[in-house]
């Protein structure tokens, strides 16, 4: 080794009074200008998580499964919409969204961490100056942009069918909808990420997220249902159960917008709990908030 | 930028990975850390790098404490993790683009096209990983770890998997470093010629334990200067086995007349033997293998300089 040198190894060296290069990189370091501000590192991953959605043809995949389904729906019970055919669509979508919505974005993010670090992608990614944290919510926030503007076109294609089918009367009923299911799929792309964080192995993650639809979307509004009928609960408790689920949160924000007292199941019941729509938005928001923030806690402590 | 390791233990559950270690690496210099597997080295590049935290002792990197620093210390070291890998659907420009751009470093200065061509892999930057090698991948590994011109760059296994073409380049990059630079290399390696091609200096661990550390050349020494003469015989075995007897140690190992004696004594075993006898010969001088095996049969470590110390014991383990 030279004494003489400062490090180059990009191809060339400089000569003497090199110290300074190191003495530079200490000082950016010391003013956090020696690697990446964390809000630029967050939108790299971010970035680089939306091209990967993009090229890997997830952006495509989930287009096409809300388009279809959602245009598919819409046109079968276009013949019994009358007047109010927004809201009856919008009834129908959020039944279908229920189920679909979570599947999707659970396929979508349950390798999010887990199978970065199969690939070894994570392993590189840690090697960087960054705080572990802000890798996962880089990633998250990236393809949350994804499934979003999926969401939002394969769904929206339906609302346009719709508005040229019934004008704009009651189409905010179904701007609504639109807002509660993307925010329903970052809910449910949210405990993924999580459970990407937790999962020792890409198939561990895979199945603990297939055990989280199977709960929120199923098990969850049974039990629910349930307990209200054999116990008398009061209406905290009752407000409490709704808001431990997402989908009861979609539910009742779709339903109230719809001004409806009732659809069938659960949400019958949590219509009469008193819980206003900016209550209900803050909570699905705390849903979306509220897994993130544990991966990137777990994954400070993830051994790679 | 010298990197100091101080008495450090790290243990997970009841698996003792590092116990009290202590050593210096000193700045400039390309350091191998060898060990069977298990022994502690790619624990000690975790918490070189910041990944995880000493249970007690401490590692400083160029008077910076990395425990201190946390993810931080990562400006000054670049690390190339034995696992590393890329998304498959990017390039290898793109992906030193977002390692560019993640050390908030201008990814238009022509950096990134300067460590290509350092690692050799200009011609393959705008093809996706997909379809790099294994060599590749490494080599694209390297690029990045060096994008941010470190001062010490920490090289897990950097070998594993490679092709000997592949492993050839990756001795030339990392000697070209070693030559043009003032960056301190750590690397580890199961491969103990390799360690002993691109090393000044060692430290063998096992079991979490220091066992020796040292210039290779020490280390060697330490495990004794004589040589080993093989010889293969032409026709007449038995002649040649008559030629060599009261030369040193003989034994005969397979095809091949093998004589341990000492250095001055080959040169004249290898003029006093008829070339008629011998069909080949070669001569062996002391590898770091031997000073390898030596370390992992002490029950301390062992310093060059040939002086022993006990290993620090540590109470409740």
């Amino acid at each position: 080794m030279t004494d003489d040198t400062v490090p180059r190894p990009d191809g060339g060296y400089a000569s003497a009074g090199s110290t300074d290069v190191t003495t530079e990189r200490d000082t950016r370091a010391a003013d956090g200008l020696g690697s990446g501000k964390w809000y630029r590192q967050l939108l790299v991953v971010a970035g680089t998580e939306y091209r990967l959605a993009i090229r890997g043809r997830w952006a495509i995949a989930m287009t096409a499964i809300f388009t279809a389904f959602a245009l598919g729906l819409t046109t079968f019970s276009g013949s019994s919409v009358g007047p109010e055919g927004f809201e009856r669509t919008v009834a129908s979508l959020a039944v279908l969204a229920v189920y679909l919505v979570p599947l999707v974005a659970l396929a979508f993010s349950y390798d999010a961490v887990v199978g970065r670090e199969e690939s070894g992608w994570l392993h590189t990614l840690f090697a960087l100056p960054v705080d572990r944290a802000l890798i996962v919510v880089g990633t998250a926030v990236g393809r949350a942009v994804v499934f979003a503007g999926a969401a939002i076109i394969g769904f929206g294609a339906a609302g346009f069918f719709l508005l040229g089918e019934f004008g704009t009367t009651g189409f905010d009923v179904y701007a609504s909808f639109l807002l509660a299911t993307v925010g329903l799929g970052l809910v449910f792309l949210a405990v993924g990420v999580l459970v990407s964080a937790l999962a020792p192995e890409k198939t561990h993650a895979l199945g603990l997220s297939l055990l989280a639809w199977a709960w929120f979307v199923l098990v969850h509004d049974l039990l629910g249902l349930g307990v209200i009928a054999a116990l008398d609960l009061t209406d905290a408790a009752v407000s409490a159960m709704l808001l431990a689920n997402p989908t009861g949160i979609f539910r009742a924000l779709v339903l109230g917008s719809l001004g409806a007292a009732g659809d069938a199941g659960f949400a019958a019941v949590l219509a009469e709990a008193g819980l206003s729509t900016p209550v209900l938005a803050a909570a699905l928001l705390a849903w979306i908030v509220l897994p993130i923030a544990l991966a990137a806690v777990a994954v400070r402590r993830r051994r790679l | 930028m010298q990197i100091t390791i101080t008495d450090v233990h790290k243990r997970y559950g009841d698996v003792v990975a590092l116990d009290g270690p202590s050593f210096e690496i000193p700045s400039g210099s390309t350091f191998g850390v060898l060990g069977t597997n298990g022994a502690g080295k790619t624990t000690l590049f975790e918490l070189l790098v910041g990944h995880d935290r000493p249970d007690s002792g401490t590692i400083e990197v160029g008077g910076l404490d990395v425990e201190d620093a946390g993810h931080r210390v990562r400006e000054r070291v670049a690390f190339l993790p034995e696992h590393a890998g890329f998304p498959a659907a990017l390039t290898g420009r793109e992906v030193l683009d977002v390692h560019a751009r993640m050390r908030g470093l201008d990814a238009g200065d022509g950096r990134i096209g300067d460590v290509l061509e350092t690692v050799g892999l200009a011609d393959a930057a705008d093809r996706a990983v997909s379809g790099y090698s294994n060599g590749m991948g490494r080599r694209l590994g390297l690029a990045a770890a060096l994008l941010g011109e470190p001062p010490v760059l920490v090289l897990d296994e950097p070998t594993a998997g490679l092709d000997p073409r592949g492993v050839a380049t990756f001795h030339g990059i990392v000697e070209r470093i070693d030559r043009e630079t003032d960056a301190t290399v750590v690397l580890s390696s199961h491969v103990l010629s390799e360690v002993e091609r691109l090393c000044e200096e060692v430290a063998i661990l096992e079991a979490g334990e220091l066992r020796a550390v040292g210039p290779v050349d020490e280390l060697r020494t330490a495990s004794g200067d004589g040589v080993t003469v093989v010889l293969r015989p032409a026709d007449d075995r038995a002649e040649l086995l008559d030629a060599v007897q009261g030369r040193g140690a003989v034994t005969e190992s397979g095809a091949v007349i093998e004589v341990t004696c000492e250095r001055d004594a080959a040169f004249d075993l290898l003029s006093a033997v008829d070339s008629a006898l011998v069909d080949r010969f070669e001569v062996r001088e002391p590898g770091l293998e031997a000073a390898f095996h030596d370390a992992l049969a002490t029950d301390g470590d062992r310093t060059g300089d040939g002086q022993s110390t006990e290993v620090a014991e540590v109470s409740g383990r």
